[in-house]
């Protein structure tokens, strides 16, 4: 009984599928975040026999950590009243590692996906690619300094607390994304004592200092950071830095697949989301990893509807 | 000598945890004697021995007739047996050195093909086209350059863990967060007293202590020799536009100059600069220094100018006035041995170091090599054994199982940075900013760590402060999978 009520398969189970005939799927989706959330409910039973799978323990991606949180009504939404349509296997805790696209030999695509039993194939006739990213952390914008704890993103903070643990006293959020900001507030909630800052060409949302950040100072524990604010370097003493200045599109696991990325490193997608290869989508972050961006939704339903079987 | 108890007896203990002291625990277990090794950070490889290029060098650019070269190659003829029997990590990749111009094509002529003869090495000169031929990435304005065979990239942290987890298996004693700051010289043995109040007893101890081997001397009232710090900027790039080479430029004197590695575990390391500093402890990273290295890997592979970076880290070389490696007794007794001013070739040295004061040390004490002595360490576990689980690190597709291996292992990590050396989780794009909550459960789980101690490296790295006292402020998520629709 409970098993037909189950959505998460076992290994047992999906060899059972994959010996039912070539194909099983007529649509596999990488990323159980927002936008597939949304192209799951626009689509529902419509779209086939499909299989989502997520690297994380639960569905709604990177912005779960954070929501509910004000001015994210529509995402909280979408996540708080989600329902896995019929016909949909959930696979958590599943990573794609490879994808395989169609061939003449092969006319589905393969993914490679990597679970708690090991490693298997999942064939599908089309992909979405909704695997979004991560966040950027300050090494990859160079920042200079020391090498100390207490250096982080929004996201590792998130988890800090939800985990039940401070990650600092002082912090000082870098950025003013809306994102940045709901962050901000969270963690001043949880006790913290919070500084926002942000470059002067931000968006213009309030922050307590302008200003570019310059420097990482202290060892073994973050105890300052330098910002360059109208031309004069400001020390502010914190043991927390809580750096949120974007994302960066999720594509390391498609090394050598063949699906063309832009130069900025993101999937190239035309118009309908289509990639350069026939019958693999993407749609979310992974596109476009603006933080402020409120595209997601929108892309899982616009792509709900063009998927071929999909509903219009 | 004022009366102490004694913590531990041992007939010989080493100072320094690094790549040096970890090779030469190694050599010592071979002997009949008890041995230990004192490292104040909580994991071995915490000093330069962790930021470094990770070449396996030939020497051929090493000053003949020193001990450096002398050693350098000796430890050519060790290393193939030492990667097989604690299976390291290592390739083979071969050096290109590339000319940019007509001036340092002779100086190669003149001076380095000569040198690297005279300590045994024959370079194999190349014209333009044979070297975009075999590197296409390389800077097409080159006019020419060698082949070094020989040179190889290797894991300099599994390196230094090896020795260590050799000489376990075979008797020696760790004792990691042990920061000495105290020696008494005895006529027949030494006092060496540590922060934590532990006093260790021994009839010769190893200064294998890098950056501070000096301070350490001057402990014993051994004031022969300074040591002064050389930073090594780097930077790490998982863009290889194809490089599969180690790609050097003609030297200048100070250094060996600004190179383009390949990372024997995925991505390319660019650096290092050399800037002599003043502070042992500045491991900082700086603006001026990251350009310089764009500027010098442009030269050699333009593409790396712009190369995306996911990491940047420094290094302090631990240089000595003789300009050579400091071998030898104390001035103020037999007993204290310095392993010393191993500057900028310490790993690739590193066999040879560990065989030459293992050999200096049983003659001193006149030991005999101990009857049962295990060759090599057991097979890591294989493949098939590392698929086990789920992807924890998702930027490097690292999964519970190889976690686990490492939780689990002869020389398990204390820290996160120890975790991140043995593992490859938490170097990718993001860090360990997403998986990060997952280690420290796997921590608490596997070693029974309470995440409010787990720290990031060095002592009084923690990463959490306090437990939150009001959970109910932050909005939990239900844990709750979805359940199918109507
Ligand atoms: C913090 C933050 C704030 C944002 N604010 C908004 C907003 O308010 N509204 C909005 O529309 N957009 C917003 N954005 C932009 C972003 O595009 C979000 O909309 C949303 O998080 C993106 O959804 P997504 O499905 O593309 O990616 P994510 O939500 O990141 O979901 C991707 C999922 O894929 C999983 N995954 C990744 N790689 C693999 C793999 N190889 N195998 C299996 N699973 C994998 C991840 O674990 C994750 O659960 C924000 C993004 C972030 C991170
Ligand atoms: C930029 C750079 C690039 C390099 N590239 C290469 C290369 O490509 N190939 C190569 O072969 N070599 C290279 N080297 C050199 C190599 O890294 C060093 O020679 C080698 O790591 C030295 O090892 P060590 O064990 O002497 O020092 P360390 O690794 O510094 O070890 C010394 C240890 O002693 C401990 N210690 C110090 N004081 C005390 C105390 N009082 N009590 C207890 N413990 C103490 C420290 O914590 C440390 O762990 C490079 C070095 C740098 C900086």
């Amino acid at each position: 009984m409970r098993k037909v009520q189950m959505s998460v398969y076992t290994l047992e189970d999906m060899l059972l599928m994959e010996n039912m005939h070539e194909g099983d799927y007529d649509v596999a989706i990488v990323g159980a975040g927002l936008s597939a959330l949304s192209l799951l409910h626009s689509g529902g039973a419509a779209l086939g026999r499909t299989v989502v799978l997520d690297y994380q323990e639960q569905v709604g991606g990177l912005l779960r950590y954070l929501l509910p949180a004000d001015g994210f009504g529509t995402e909280w939404e979408l996540l708080r009243d989600f329902q896995l349509p019929p016909g949909v296997s959930l696979l958590l805790q599943t990573t794609a590692v490879g994808l395989l696209p169609a061939h003449d030999a092969e006319p589905t695509h393969t993914l490679v996906v990597r679970r708690r039993q090991g490693t298997m194939q999942l064939r599908a006739r089309q992909v979405v690619i909704a695997c979004g990213g991560v966040e950027r952390p300050r090494e990859h914008d160079a920042i200079p300094g020391t090498r100390p704890a207490g250096v982080m993103t929004p996201v590792l903070a998130l988890q800090l607390l939800a985990q039940g643990y401070l990650p600092g006293r002082r912090a000082l959020v870098y950025g003013d994304s809306r994102y940045a900001l709901a962050t901000a507030r969270r963690l001043a909630e949880a006790g913290l004592e919070v500084i926002t800052a942000a470059p002067t060409s931000g968006n213009g949302r309030s922050v307590r200092l302008c200003g570019t950040l310059e420097e990482i100072c202290g060892f073994p524990r973050l105890t300052a950071v330098r910002l360059l604010c109208d031309q004069q370097s400001v020390e502010v003493e914190v043991d927390t830095l809580i750096y949120a200045t974007g994302l960066l599109a999720g594509t390391h696991w498609l090394k050598g697949s063949g699906v063309a990325l832009t130069a900025a490193g993101t999937i190239a997608v035309d118009a309908h989301y289509r990639t350069n290869i026939a019958g693999i989508y993407a749609i979310g972050t992974v596109v476009r990893p603006g933080l402020d961006h409120e595209d997601s939704v929108r892309m899982g339903k616009e792509v709900a509807a063009l998927l071929p079987g999909g509903v219009s | 000598m004022e009366m102490t108890s004694i913590d531990l007896d041992v007939d010989i203990l080493v100072i320094g945890g690094g790549v040096v002291g970890c090779a030469i625990l190694r050599e010592l277990a071979r002997y009949d004697a008890s041995i230990a090794l004192l490292e104040q950070y909580p994991d071995v490889c915490e000093g330069t021995s962790k930021a470094n290029s990770a070449i396996v060098h030939t020497g051929f650019d090493a000053r003949p007739g020193t001990l450096e070269a002398r050693l350098l190659a000796e430890a050519r003829q060790l290393w193939p047996e030492v990667i097989a029997r604690l299976h390291i990590p290592y390739l083979q990749t071969g050096a290109l050195m590339v000319a940019l111009n007509e001036q340092e094509q002779a100086t190669i002529a003149r001076e380095i093909v000569p040198k690297a003869a005279a300590n045994g090495i024959t370079l194999q000169p190349l014209s333009r086209a044979e070297i975009l031929e075999a590197a296409p990435y390389v800077n097409e304005r080159i006019v020419g350059g060698v082949l070094v065979e020989g040179e190889g990239v290797i894991d300099p942290f599994w390196t230094t863990r090896a020795y260590c987890e050799h000489a376990l298996l075979n008797g020696a004693q760790l004792f990691l967060g042990e920061r000495v700051n105290a020696i008494e010289v005895g006529r027949r043995r030494l006092r060496v007293r540590t922060e934590n109040g532990k006093t260790f007893s021994a009839a010769l101890v190893v200064n294998a202590a890098g950056l501070w081997a000096d301070e350490v001397a001057r402990l014993a009232g051994d004031h022969s020799f300074k040591l002064t710090p050389r930073k090594g900027e780097f930077l790490i790039t998982e863009e290889d536009h194809g490089v599969a080479q180690i790609i050097l430029p003609v030297p200048s004197e100070v250094s060996k100059g600004i190179l383009v590695t390949p990372i024997v575990f995925g991505g390319v390391l660019l650096g290092p600069t050399a800037e002599d500093v003043s502070d042992k402890r500045d491991l900082a990273t700086t603006t001026a220094g990251q350009q310089r290295i764009r500027e010098g890997v442009g030269r050699l592979v333009p593409a790396m100018t712009t190369a995306s970076t996911v990491r940047q880290f420094a290094g302090l070389r631990a240089v000595s006035s003789t300009g050579d490696y400091i071998i030898r007794p104390s001035t103020v007794s037999e007993r204290l041995l310095h392993v010393a001013g191993i500057r900028s070739t310490g790993l690739s040295a590193s066999p040879a170091i560990g065989h030459y004061v293992g050999t200096l040390v049983a003659e001193t004490l006149g030991l005999r090599l101990r009857t049962s002595y295990r060759e090599a360490l057991p097979e890591p576990l294989s493949e098939a054994t590392h698929e086990d689980g789920e992807v924890v690190c998702l930027c490097r597709s690292i999964t519970r199982g190889e976690i686990l291996a490492a939780l689990r292992s002869t020389l398990p990590p204390q820290t996160l940075d120890g975790l991140k050396r043995r593992t490859g989780a938490m170097l990718g794009e993001c860090q360990g900013n997403l998986c990060l909550p997952r280690l420290i459960a796997l921590f608490q789980q596997e070693l029974g760590r309470d995440p409010l101690s787990l720290e990031k490296h060095a002592p009084g790295s923690r990463l959490l402060v306090e437990r939150l006292r009001h959970l109910g402020s932050v909005p939990a998520h239900s844990g709750e999978r979805p359940k199918r629709g109507q």
